[in-house]
This record gives C-alpha cells, sequence and structure tokens, in this order.
C-alpha cells in the first residue's frame, strides 16, 4: 500500500508546488515563456573507456568544439546547445540504461555519438518509445538503415558497408586475386566482413577465408599467423581502437606487409599516432580526414588547429562535426526539435560539409556521401605518417540499396 | 609453412605471451601469499608501467631507460601506497582492501588518462630488436624472443631470491605465519612494504614489455586484470610456480585456441580454470582451504 501512496503523494507535492510558485512569482512566468529559448539538450552516451574509448574520445571532442563555437554565434534558433556527456564503457546495456536517464531526468530527446554499433542497435528499438531522434555520427553496421531501420534513426556517417564498398570499388582495377578478412567479433567487424566478402566473389576474385578476434585481443599472433597460411594477396581488416593498434604493430614486427597488402575499412588518424610508421602503406576506405581539400574542411580544420594548440582533427571528430551540422540544419528547418517535426525536417536534407555533399536520402536516413579511399604515407617536414587520398567514389556507388546493405553490381 | 615451423613458431609466440601473463601472476600472488591481498589494482599499475615507460622513452630516446626505470618508479609508487594506507588496514577484514585496492585502480586510471590524454601512444621496441629472425625460413619476431629470454631470467631471478637470499627467506617465513616471524625479530612491516612494492614492480615490467605489442593504452587495465586472476586461480593463491604454471597454461591455451576455434577464443581459458578447479579447488599447487 504505501508503495502506491509514495510516487503520487510525491507528484501532488510537486505539481502543488509548482502551481503555487507559478502564481506567486511572476518571474517564474518569464521562465515559462522562455522555455522556446530552453537549451537543447543533446545526450551523448559515449564509450569513453574501454578498448574503444579513443573512439568516444573523439566524438566527444567534436561535439564540444562544435557546441562551443555554435554557442558563441547564439545557438541553435536562439537556444544553447548543452551536451549530456555520459560513458557507457561500451557496453550495450550501460549505453541504454544512461539513454534511458537523459530521458527521464532530463528530458532529453536528440542523441548523437553513441559509440559502438552494438550499443546503436540496442538503443535504436527505444527511439520511439522515447519520442527522441538519434544522429549517427559512427556506426557501422549496415542493418542500422536496413533491417534494424527506425524512423527516428539517421546516419550521417560513411558506414561499414559504404567504406567496405569504396574498398572494393577500388579493388576492382587492382592486381589482387586472393583475399583474407580479418574483423572484431562483434556487430560491426561481422557485417563489414559479409559486403566484403560478397563484393570479392561478385568481382569473380577469390575470397580465402575469414577470422574474426574478440575486442581487447592482445597477441594477434594466431591470426597473423592465419593470414599468412592462406596465401591471401591482400587481407581487408575491420579493425578498430586498440585492436587496430596491437594488430598493425604486431604485424609490422612481422614484417606481414611484405607478404601480404594490408586493407582497412577505416583508416583512423589516431591509430596512425599510435603504431606511427607501422601503418605506412595501409590502404583504406576513410570516413573522414583533415587531409580532404574542401573549403568548408580547410575553415573546420583550421578552427579545430586554434582550439587545439595545432593539432589536426581526426577521423570521428570530423565525422561528429558533420552529423552535428546535419542535425543543426535539420533543427533550423524544423524549428524545433521534436521528433514529429524533426523527423521530417531531415528526411531529403541537403548539406554542404567538409567532406562535400552530404545528402540524407527518405528511404532509410542514410546519409549519402562521397566514398574515399586513402593510403598511409609519409609526407616531408611531418613525423607522423598521414592518410592521403587516392581516390573517390561518388555517393550514388558506395551506398547500398534503400534499406539494404547490397550493391547491384 | 611446415607443420614444424608451424608448431615451433606458435609456441615460441605462446611463451612470449606467458612470459608477459607470469610477470602480472606473479607479483599478484606474491602479494596475496604474503599479505591475503587481492591487488585490484594490479592492472592499473600494468598500464601505469607503460605509460611510465612511455615517457622515459621518449625523454631518453633509450627503451632500456624505460625498461629498468619504469618498474622502479611504479615499484616505489607501490611500496609508498602500502606504507601510507594498506599499512593502517591490516586489522581490518579482506573487504576493506578490496575496496581500496579498487579505488587506487581507478585513481591510477583516472591519473593516466589525464596526465597522459586518451589516445593510445606508441612505444618502439628498441632498434636492435626491432627485426625479424628466420626460424625454419618462417620470419619471426626479435622482439617475442627478447619477451621469452626476459620471462625466462626473471622467472629464474624470482626463483633464486625467494630460495637463497635472507629477504627471500624471511618472505616465505612471514607468509607461512606473519605472527610467528614476527615473534622471532622479523621487521614483518618492512617485509610487507617491499613484497607490495616488488609485485608492482613486475606488473609495470609487464606494461614497458607489452607496450610495443599493443600500444600504450588507456584499455590496457581492463583486459589484462582478468588474465592475471585466471593465472593466479589456476596456479593456486599465493603460489610462485603455480603462477609459472598458470600463465604458460593461459598463454598455450590463448596462442592455440585462437588459431585452433577462434570462435571460442574467449572461453577457452576459462574453461581451463574451470577444469582446474574441478579437481583441485585451491588451484594447481594451492593449498584446499
Amino acid at each position: 500500500m504505501s508503495k502506491k501512496v509514495g510516487p503520487s503523494r510525491r507528484a501532488m507535492l510537486s505539481v502543488g508546488l509548482a502551481g503555487a510558485a507559478t502564481v506567486a512569482s511572476p518571474g517564474i512566468l518569464r521562465l515559462t515563456a522562455k522555455a522556446e529559448n530552453a537549451p537543447i539538450k543533446i545526450g551523448m552516451p559515449l564509450a569513453l573507456t574501454g578498448a574503444l574509448g579513443s573512439v568516444g574520445q573523439q566524438l566527444k571532442r567534436g561535439a564540444e568544439l562544435y557546441a562551443k563555437l555554435q554557442n558563441a554565434k547564439g545557438g541553435i534558433l536562439g537556444r544553447p546547445i548543452e551536451l549530456l556527456i555520459e560513458d557507457t564503457a561500451g557496453n550495450p546495456a550501460n549505453c541504454v540504461r544512461k539513454a534511458q536517464e537523459m530521458v527521464e531526468r532530463q528530458n532529453c530527446r536528440l542523441f548523437t555519438g553513441i559509440t559502438l554499433s552494438s550499443e546503436a542497435l540496442a538503443v535504436v528499438p527505444k527511439l520511439a518509445e522515447w519520442d527522441a531522434v538519434f544522429m549517427s555520427s559512427d556506426n557501422g553496421d549496415g542493418r542500422l538503415t536496413a533491417e534494424s531501420f527506425v524512423p527516428n534513426f539517421f546516419r550521417a556517417n560513411i558506414s561499414g558497408p559504404m567504406g567496405t564498398r569504396a574498398v572494393s570499388l577500388y579493388l576492382r582495377s587492382g592486381k589482387a586475386q586472393k583475399f583474407y578478412a580479418l574483423g572484431l567479433d562483434y556487430a560491426w567487424g561481422h557485417n563489414s566482413v559479409q559486403v566484403f566478402e560478397d563484393e570479392v566473389k561478385k568481382s569473380k576474385k577469390d575470397f580465402l577465408g575469414k577470422v574474426f578476434a574478440p575486442t581487447g585481443t592482445k597477441d594477434y599472433s594466431s591470426y597473423i599467423t592465419k593470414i599468412r597460411q592462406s596465401g591471401a594477396d591482400a587481407v581487408f581488416l575491420v579493425l578498430q581502437g586498440d585492436d587496430n593498434n596491437a594488430f598493425l604493430s604486431q604485424s609490422q614486427q612481422y614484417r606481414l606487409s611484405e607478404k601480404v597488402r594490408l586493407l582497412t575499412e577505416i583508416v583512423d588518424l589516431a591509430s596512425i599516432r599510435a603504431v606511427g610508421d607501422a601503418a605506412l602503406g595501409l590502404i583504406g576506405s576513410s570516413r573522414y580526414s583533415f587531409t580532404y581539400d574542401y573549403p568548408l574542411n580547410n575553415e573546420f580544420v583550421a578552427l579545430w588547429k586554434k582550439e587545439h594548440d595545432g593539432a589536426v582533427p581526426d577521423t570521428f571528430e570530423g565525422e561528429q562535426w558533420q552529423a552535428m551540422k546535419v542535425l543543426e540544419a535539420g533543427i533550423t528547418k524544423a524549428g524545433g526539435i521534436e521528433a514529429a517535426k524533426l523527423r521530417p525536417a531531415l528526411e531529403d536534407i541537403e548539406i554542404e560539409s567538409v567532406k562535400g555533399k552530404v545528402h540524407i536520402r527518405k528511404c532509410d536516413h542514410q546519409g549519402v556521401q562521397q566514398g574515399f579511399m586513402v593510403e598511409v604515407v609519409k609526407q616531408e617536414g611531418i613525423a607522423t605518417p598521414i592518410p592521403k587520398v587516392i581516390a573517390t567514389f561518388p555517393g550514388e556507388s558506395t551506398t547500398p540499396k534503400c534499406n539494404s546493405m547490397t550493391f547491384d553490381d | 609453412m611446415t607443420t614444424l615451423a608451424f608448431l615451433l613458431t606458435e609456441s615460441l609466440n605462446a611463451l612470449s605471451q606467458a612470459a608477459l601473463l607470469f610477470f602480472l601472476g606473479v607479483g599478484l600472488t606474491l602479494i596475496f601469499g604474503l599479505m591475503r591481498i587481492v591487488n585490484f589494482a594490479h592492472g592499473a599499475l600494468y598500464m601505469l608501467g607503460a605509460f611510465v615507460g612511455y615517457s622515459l622513452a621518449k625523454g631518453s630516446g633509450n627503451f632500456w631507460v624505460a625498461l629498468v626505470g619504469a618498474p622502479l618508479l611504479v615499484g616505489m609508487f607501490g611500496a609508498g601506497f602500502e606504507l601510507t594506507v594498506l599499512r593502517r588496514l591490516y586489522r581490518r577484514d579482506a573487504h576493506a582492501f578490496l575496496m581500496v585496492t579498487f579505488g587506487l585502480a581507478l585513481v591510477v586510471g583516472e591519473a593516466v588518462r589525464l596526465i597522459w590524454g586518451p589516445d593510445a601512444l606508441q612505444v618502439a621496441p628498441p632498434s636492435a630488436l626491432a627485426g625479424v629472425v628466420f626460424l625454419l625460413d618462417e620470419p619471426f619476431p626479435v622482439y617475442r624472443l627478447f619477451l621469452v629470454a626476459t620471462g625466462i631470467v626473471v622467472a629464474v631471478a624470482i626463483w633464486q631470491f625467494l630460495e637463497r637470499s635472507k629477504l627471500g627467506l624471511l618472505i616465505r617465513a612471514t607468509s607461512q605465519n606473519a605472527d610467528m616471524a614476527s615473534a622471532l625479530g622479523v621487521d614483518v612491516k618492512r617485509i610487507r612494504s617491499s613484497v607490495f612494492g616488488i609485485g608492482c614492480a613486475l606488473a609495470a615490467l609487464g606494461g614497458v614489455l607489452a607496450a610495443p605489442l599493443v600500444t600504450a593504452s588507456n584499455g590496457m587495465a581492463a583486459t589484462v586484470i582478468i588474465d592475471a586472476f585466471v593465472i593466479v586461480i589456476i596456479g593456486g593463491m599465493g603460489s610462485f610456480l603455480g603462477s609459472l604454471i598458470g600463465a604458460l597454461l593461459v598463454g598455450f591455451v590463448q596462442v592455440f585456441g585462437n588459431y585452433y576455434l577462434p570462435d571460442l577464443a574467449l572461453a577457452f581459458m576459462y574453461l581451463v580454470m574451470l577444469a582446474v578447479l574441478v579437481v583441485r579447488p585451491g588451484g594447481l599447487l594451492g593449498k584446499e582451504t
């Protein structure tokens, strides 16, 4: 019995208090009138620690710089941006719980930056119930815009299948015939390796085999042995964070790249810095790089350098920046952040971004954008190797069919 | 690759991993044997070793400075922590140690993030160890051979230290019966500080040596502490030889398991632990209490 009484009494009390306060104080009335100027809360339950902590940290920095600069300009629609940042340690259950808390306690209705695809897949089924919009800035798993698609989900970033497709389009003209694949043993790794396998088979080349390593693997020697034994000309890597660093460091110690070409779904600057010359020669698709030569990117890189003592932005800092810009365009067009208004506003929106044009297509909310292939090279005067763009592909050729993860040709 | 070459290189891989695991496990088990403390901060100190090693290597331009300096500094930090904090807790029950060492792990983890930043940092092996040697026509990293050698040297050194030196004798006496040792005039307090310091230094040594393989990163503490516990549980809490056997078992099971049944990579280590515990609940060389 007492359990039932508790909340209702508390609710009554708060309603009563709020009412009394409203009547008593004209100040409150001003506040209510100002509700339109209330902060725009953007929830970011990020993997700030754990094996993918470096990715979460990048997403955080990207969003923070955007919020700082945008708030200095008066925010969006005259409302300041408030980022709600929490650490999930990369655990899907944690992520859902933190997001739920943001919805219930802080009345948050916007999400971005959720780090792992497994976390994103856990969150999307709840979006309708929360009446919240989630703008992905780094989730790779193709299912998020295919079988697991929900209307309140949008993806501003290049997905795993899109990155993989750029690699496979690039390989069609290359000499390598026999391929092997190594992916991280979770949603994104399996998804991208599958797409790669299909692409290789379609282009009538040999797919020799694949293997998956659990996140947090410290010793990659067994996997390196497998790759060497496969007899492949090239290995396709779907690795990230600490695992990527461990693999690249160890494969260099084994001189693996002298025998097998290293291809990767994602070339990430933080990883290049962490492994140094071990990244040289790596060829892969890139989701963002400071080396892209577009006016808006040059502007963004300059802003970033000014803010961060001359450092250049990393992959996910750029991706998060783009996601914020898409979100901003949508909110401005919708005139608010309510899902019912924001959703149609974001559908079919097109903005000029750091990577050229990004068009959020209506059918599955994927941001259609160019695909980039880069090679990690040494440049005069810079100690750390940099990703150099070696090919670009139009968004139409790298984006899968609507609500799917496959490609026609 | 011939079968023989495969077995040889994979066994060496397993030994190199076992060496890294041994540095962790032996420190943990020495500390437990003497003080009945489960040191939850062991993984964090391993990570601290890697980051201190990074700074020393970068500052001096010499990996060997890092290899000696990082364990020394982290060991001193550990001994200092025992002197100032743990010492006050010996009369309390074991929960106090769990809380305090877990707290230390959190503090060290955050401190590393604040001092060195969130990104992984490169620690390159020294140029003398950066190459490959050909074993039965297969290239094998010299650095991994160096890890195996270091593992053997450290294991023999610890064994000789425990068996032959005066301090080693006192450590064994204190871990068998602290009250009796104290009554016979052994300075138990000093022994505890030294052993905690040595344990922490060994963890840091593991961290510095692992850094060229995995880079120095914030995530390294979390992934490694579980392995260390598994080794100690397999070998028997408090047993030096047990931690050596545990490290070898886990090293071989991980390397060969990852090769033959990669889908079960994570489960293997626990299956071995389970099997050992079913047969010998106190661990292979532990006391069944």
